[in-house]
């Protein structure tokens, strides 16, 4: 299970992520749609750390991800010395204002805040945060330009992790490595050098790169949106496999009949917030947010 | 060039010897390029290592600041500045007894290491950022990501430049007579010195250096080549 916990982030005075909570369940499925630029990719890419957001939790079961939030925790905030005057300041008249005014608070809480504060946050920390290569191993990740190790070979690329982090012993890491790519079809290519290979064929093995650390959870950041059109039908096959094994998925994507297909619950994300969600069914064909509506007549 | 110049070169260079000079010029000036490559390698990978940690304490951003330092002081000043500085102000300030040869390698070794360290870090830097991240996405640390991802891919990046690194400090030792190391180029002035006839001698020097990168630069398109034989197709 993921919980997103009012997330945000922001690339300088960016506000990308406007307070985002959700929760992905055990085996849900979950697509997220929307305009480009709307945060989706950020939002994915919060939920494993490789974006550090600026402010708000993420949860994985009863662990945390992210540094604590301090606006979670009265304790916490009651350490504070800023505390007060923060509160009072609430003076931003706009939802934009507001926002930024938020990630700007935990911004200066972070930076300025004295021992007791510091103190009181590390007892927070202690408790619940794991350790961000742990959760990690738990997560894997699928990204649209594939991002194979250039420098190994197909079958290094699945067996570095779990051998350098002594998960496997190489030979089962191998063994299990084989088995991966059989199950793709392309075991003769084992010792050939990413470069040789076709888009399909290196997103596939990114996916299976992903598996070979038995994740929990899989995340997909557009995966088919940097192949040629001849090679999409490919990956999606792999990812509704995965699916149907009852793997637990959150997948950015422009695919609409895809998501429609293999998703229970749709996110349709827009300026940083999710401004519907519902079953495919429902969100598809009935949407209610009129700019739900919109992205979908273009698109669809 | 009159018969009479051919004659006064050839008469110095070979009956008298004069070759023996020019040769060992020569190993001399291989030998302050190869060991300042040398430690400038060592110096360049300790400041690109100091310089990859995250800038996330307060210890790392210190050391970062004073590699910046260091850099811009060699990369800023010229070479010859460095090398009068070293032998005439630092040697005896330091009350140290080396020999010129010494002096002018350990220069270069410190010049060439703040090249050697940009080197490195653009490299590295030139690697896709796709590939740290998804090395971290697997569950390796920083450094383990580093070492086995990142680093032997800015490899690839960083050989060929040394190459040419080697290059440039070969023919920059050309101004080490200022501390009276008699190099190739010191050989062949000494050369015609001898009989005031500077020609042939000067001809001559600049064709030893010519052939000399020549070499060296074959040796690293080969090298190249060897090194991205495995993607040709991406």
């Amino acid at each position: 299970m993921i919980d997103i916990r009012d997330l945000y982030k922001s690339f300088g005075s960016l506000a990308v992520l406007r307070g985002v909570s959700t929760t992905i369940h055990n085996g849900e499925k979950v697509a997220v749609i929307g305009p480009s630029g709307s945060g989706k990719s950020t939002l994915l890419r919060c939920m494993n750390l490789l974006e550090e957001p600026s402010a708000g939790e993420v949860w994985l079961d009863d662990r945390l991800l992210t540094r604590p939030d301090p606006y979670f925790y009265p304790e916490v905030m009651r350490a504070s010395r800023t505390y007060a005057s923060m509160m009072a300041q609430t003076t931003a008249a706009t939802a934009d204002e507001q926002i930024l005014q938020r990630i700007r608070g935990e911004r200066l809480l972070h930076r300025h805040e004295g021992r007791a504060f510091r103190t009181a946050l590390a007892a927070v920390e202690e408790k619940s945060r794991l350790d961000i290569n742990r959760a990690r191993q738990r997560m894997g990740m699928v990204f649209q330009h594939f991002n194979l190790f250039n420098n190994m070979t197909v079958l290094q690329n699945l067996t570095l992790a779990p051998v350098q982090l002594k998960l496997k012993t190489r030979e089962q890491a191998e063994q299990r490595g084989m088995e991966l790519l059989e199950r793709i079809g392309l075991a003769d290519k084992r010792d050939q050098y990413p470069s040789t290979l076709s888009g399909g064929q290196k997103q596939r093995i990114a996916i299976v790169r992903a598996l070979a650390m038995n994740p929990e959870v899989m995340l997909f950041d557009e995966p088919t949106s940097a192949l040629d059109p001849e090679m999409v039908g490919e990956v999606l096959d792999l990812i509704k496999q995965l699916a149907n094994d009852g793997m637990t998925m959150v997948i950015v994507t422009h695919e609409m009949g895809f998501a429609r297909e293999v998703a229970d619950r749709v996110l349709f994300m827009e300026d940083g917030n999710i401004a519907e969600e519902g079953t495919p069914a429902a969100l598809f064909s009935s949407p209610k947010n009129a700019r739900t509506q919109e992205f979908l007549s273009k698109v669809l | 060039m009159s018969r009479v110049e051919w004659e006064l070169f050839y008469n110095k260079f070979i009956t008298y010897k004069g070759y023996q000079v020019a040769l060992e010029g020569l190993v001399v000036t291989l030998e302050i390029a190869v060991f300042g490559l040398l430690i400038g390698i060592v110096i360049g990978t300790l400041i690109a290592l100091i310089k990859m940690i995250p800038k996330e304490h307060r210890v790392a951003r210190f050391f970062s600041a004073v590699c910046d330092v260091y850099v811009a002081i060699f990369r800023g000043t010229p070479m010859v500045v460095q090398l009068l500085i070293g032998w005439f102000v630092l040697l005896p300030s330091l009350g140290l007894q080396l020999n010129s040869v010494t002096v002018a390698i350990c220069v270069f070794g410190m010049n060439s290491g703040a090249y050697v360290s940009e080197i490195m870090r653009s490299g590295i830097q030139a690697v896709d950022s796709g590939q740290l991240e998804a090395a971290r996405a697997v569950g390796l640390g920083y450094w383990p990501a580093m070492m086995r991802v990142v680093v032997p891919q800015g490899v690839k990046n960083i050989l060929p430049t040394l190459g040419n690194e080697f290059i440039t400090l070969i023919k920059e030792t050309s101004v080490v007579s200022f501390i009276a190391v008699v190099d190739v180029t010191k050989a062949f002035r000494q050369i015609g010195d001898s009989n005031y006839s500077y020609i042939i001698p000067y001809l001559m020097l600049a064709l030893v250096y010519l052939v000399l990168v020549m070499l060296i630069s074959l040796l690293v398109r080969l090298m190249e080549r060897r090194l991205h034989k495995g993607d040709r197709h991406s």
